[in-house]
């Protein structure tokens, strides 16, 4: 069976601290469910969040849908946003964990990732060097999303054309932008030329579109 | 009684009252005295009563607040997750029962400490976990741990079957079935629409054409897959199956074709270089200029409406088939990833007639709709071309079936693959349904078509099957 891997990689971050993480807890545990409805999703999902903040962490490693078990994402009070070395995580599990096709064995889809700031880098060298290797990966999509005021569309734009902007990071605005999450994850298993990537859904109202 | 003696002194001197040297005889008389030693002894047991109690407390508040996950279930799929008592650090639980499993499908076996069963409703269930510990009465009431037990539901209840939009300019039927003759064979084909495409009310992306030339003698059979991610794919797909008819039907004059009769003729006798040359030249021009029209006609028809060429992504296989009195002629082409399957007659050999596209990742493939097939190094191993005295099937897919019933690519040369794959259109299968090509002429396309709505997890695909036979 195909798998269609899809990774989140989530600035746990200072800022996150308080309300903004207990928003996202609860945006990510609604998509799960809306994602456990879909029985395309259920078929072929698997799943993996990894966090950054002064350090990264894998706090899912890639799992199906069916056996996934949403664990509470936790942040420190203050520290910095170290979405580079985030990146270089993600880069590392995508080599290991995603299966290509051969003569012999059934590729999976092409990945997606899915970027979630509310911040800048902190790591900004390691971000640029790690931006191109992203792109050589060959993602069905990669959705770069910037929540609140501080967070810079410039410079999640070096990383992918696809960025949204977020006013804030509060309940409602988090639930429709991960709601809009899983109807891209379900495009993701779609036929498309060699070396096309994915049309991404219209997004709701709460969600800007950085062009 | 000197632990008597010892105990007093601890506690005068908690109170900051040192017994000095002076007070030793009076000290040692007042703790000797029976009344003294029992009175110890009694706060001794009630403190060691305290202590268990609050050990007991602390340790049930222990359990009570350990994260547990049980592995999630799903709706009609049988169930185990053994509860780790040893793993748990629970050794001095000396008694369990759960709550609420019974509802939904579930039991629990408390000498295997086994949940089990199918489960019959999904969500996040809260189940209670009942339980005693070692040091609390046979009679207490039993603590109670709320565990939740993810139940996925069972995907083949969410699939929806929603019409497609009848008024939509490029709609086409859901379901398609033919049969008919096809040289002195005969033919039986039938195109479905996914239930990924059912589930959302979209349409079939797949399609199919194919004609006998009553003035050639030849015959046709094109099966197309439109892109999932192109918005009038399904366009594209029945187009190029439609030009791939009408092209032949037009441009595979009878002028053109004596010379080549006389070549298979030739070939037949003896095989050589350059009967062999003759032929690839004559296979690569007709099929190439009839798939080059086809990209040709999308591109107009694109410029025409003001659509863009990719939005017809589709891929495309035909075979042209030909009877001679020493046998069959079967020439190819193919882009994309639908195969093309020629049988011999006792079921011996498999010519797998093409070479499939498939990129790293699945999905990826190739397009009649792209220009750059035609200039790549590699287009001319597009073709095939085949003579055999007789053959038992001539198989034309789509990756809706060859997905899960070949599998992997390597598969498609595996003889023993395709036996399995005839077997399994006889009826051997889960849902016992069966093609019969031997006596049933009038409904063998319902016989296919019913046998296409296989269940195979992961695979809800379009599906399209042309059989020759």
């Amino acid at each position: 069976m195909r798998r269609l891997p899809v990774y989140f990689l989530l600035d746990t971050s200072g800022s996150m601290y308080g309300e903004p993480i207990q928003a996202l807890n609860n945006a990510l545990s609604g998509m799960v469910n809306t994602l456990r409805s879909d029985p395309q999703a259920l078929d072929s999902l698997w799943i993996s969040i990894v966090t950054f903040d002064r350090e990264v962490k894998e706090v899912v490693p890639l799992t199906e849908l069916v056996d996934f078990q949403l664990p509470e994402i936790t942040c420190p009070q203050s520290g910095p946003t170290n979405t580079g070395a985030g990146l270089e995580y993600i880069i590392q599990k995508v080599k290991s964990d995603v299966i290509k096709s051969s003569e012999t064995q059934k590729g999976d889809w092409k990945p997606l990732l899915f970027v979630f700031t509310d911040g800048k880098p902190s790591d900004i060298q390691l971000y640029r060097q790690k931006t191109p290797e992203i792109k050589a990966l060959n993602f069905g999509a990669v959705v770069g999303c910037a929540a609140g005021h501080m967070a810079n569309d410039d410079i999640l734009k070096e990383l992918t054309d696809d960025v949204v902007h977020l006013d804030s990071a509060d309940s409602q605005t988090l639930k429709s932008f991960f709601k809009w999450v899983s109807e891209t994850i379900e495009q993701g298993n779609k036929s498309q030329g060699t070396g096309e990537s994915i049309g991404l859904p219209p997004p709701p109202s709460e969600i800007t579109v950085v062009t | 009684m000197e632990q008597t003696k010892k105990y007093i002194e601890k506690f005068l001197l908690q109170n900051n009252i040192p017994i000095t040297s002076n007070k030793e005889t009076l000290f040692n008389d007042f703790a000797s005295n029976e009344d003294m030693i029992s009175t110890v002894k009694i706060i001794q047991e009630n403190q060691k009563k305290m202590l268990d109690k609050w050990r007991l407390k602390n340790r049930i508040d222990d359990i009570l607040q350990q994260v547990i996950m049980l592995p999630n279930a799903t709706v009609n799929k049988v169930y185990e997750a053994k509860i780790e008592f040893i793993k748990l650090n629970w050794n001095d639980v000396i008694f369990s029962e759960f709550e609420g499993l019974e509802e939904i499908g579930l039991q629990y076996d408390n000498n295997e400490d086994l949940i089990f069963g199918t489960p019959t409703a999904s969500g996040d269930i809260k189940v209670k976990f009942l339980f005693r510990v070692d040091g609390e009465k046979e009679d207490s009431v039993l603590n109670e741990k709320t565990i939740t037990l993810i139940i996925n539901p069972d995907p083949k209840s969410l699939w929806k079957n929603k019409e497609s939009d009848i008024t939509d300019p490029h709609w086409k039927e859901d379901d398609v079935a033919v049969s008919g003759s096809f040289l002195d064979k005969k033919i039986v084909v039938a195109s479905k629409r996914g239930r990924s495409h059912a589930n959302v009310g979209s349409f079939r992306d797949d399609d199919f054409a194919y004609k006998n030339y009553e003035k050639n003698g030849w015959s046709v059979v094109a099966v197309s897959d439109g892109a999932g991610s192109a918005t009038l794919s399904r366009k594209g797909a029945q187009l190029a199956c439609e030009l791939v008819v009408s092209y032949f039907e037009e441009n595979f004059l009878s002028d053109k074709l004596e010379d080549f009769d006389e070549v298979i003729a030739a070939h037949y006798q003896e095989s050589t270089a350059e009967t062999t040359k003759k032929i690839s030249h004559f296979v690569y021009k007709q099929l190439s200029a009839a798939a080059y029209h086809v990209h040709k006609e999308l591109e107009k028809l694109a410029t025409q409406t003001e659509t863009v060429l990719k939005d017809y992504h589709a891929t495309l296989i035909f075979a042209l088939v030909k009877k001679y009195d020493f046998g069959y002629t079967v020439l190819t082409f193919g882009v994309g990833d639908c195969p093309i399957g020629l049988l011999s007659k006792d079921m011996s050999e498999i010519n797998l007639m093409n070479w499939l596209d498939v990129g790293e990742f699945g999905g990826g493939t190739r397009f009649i709709t792209m220009k750059d097939i035609f200039q790549n190094e590699k287009f001319t191993t597009r073709f095939g071309f085949k003579l055999v005295e007789d053959f038992s099937y001539l198989m034309l897919m789509t990756d809706g079936i060859y997905d899960p019933k070949f599998v992997v690519e390597a598969n498609l040369e595996k003889i023993e693959k395709w036996k399995e794959f005839v077997d399994d259109l006889k009826g051997n299968n889960e849902d016992k349904l069966s093609v019969d090509f031997e006596t049933s002429e009038e409904g063998i396309e319902e016989q296919l078509s019913e046998w296409m709505d296989f269940w195979n997890p992961g695979n809800h695909d379009d599906r399209t099957l042309a059989i020759i036979y």
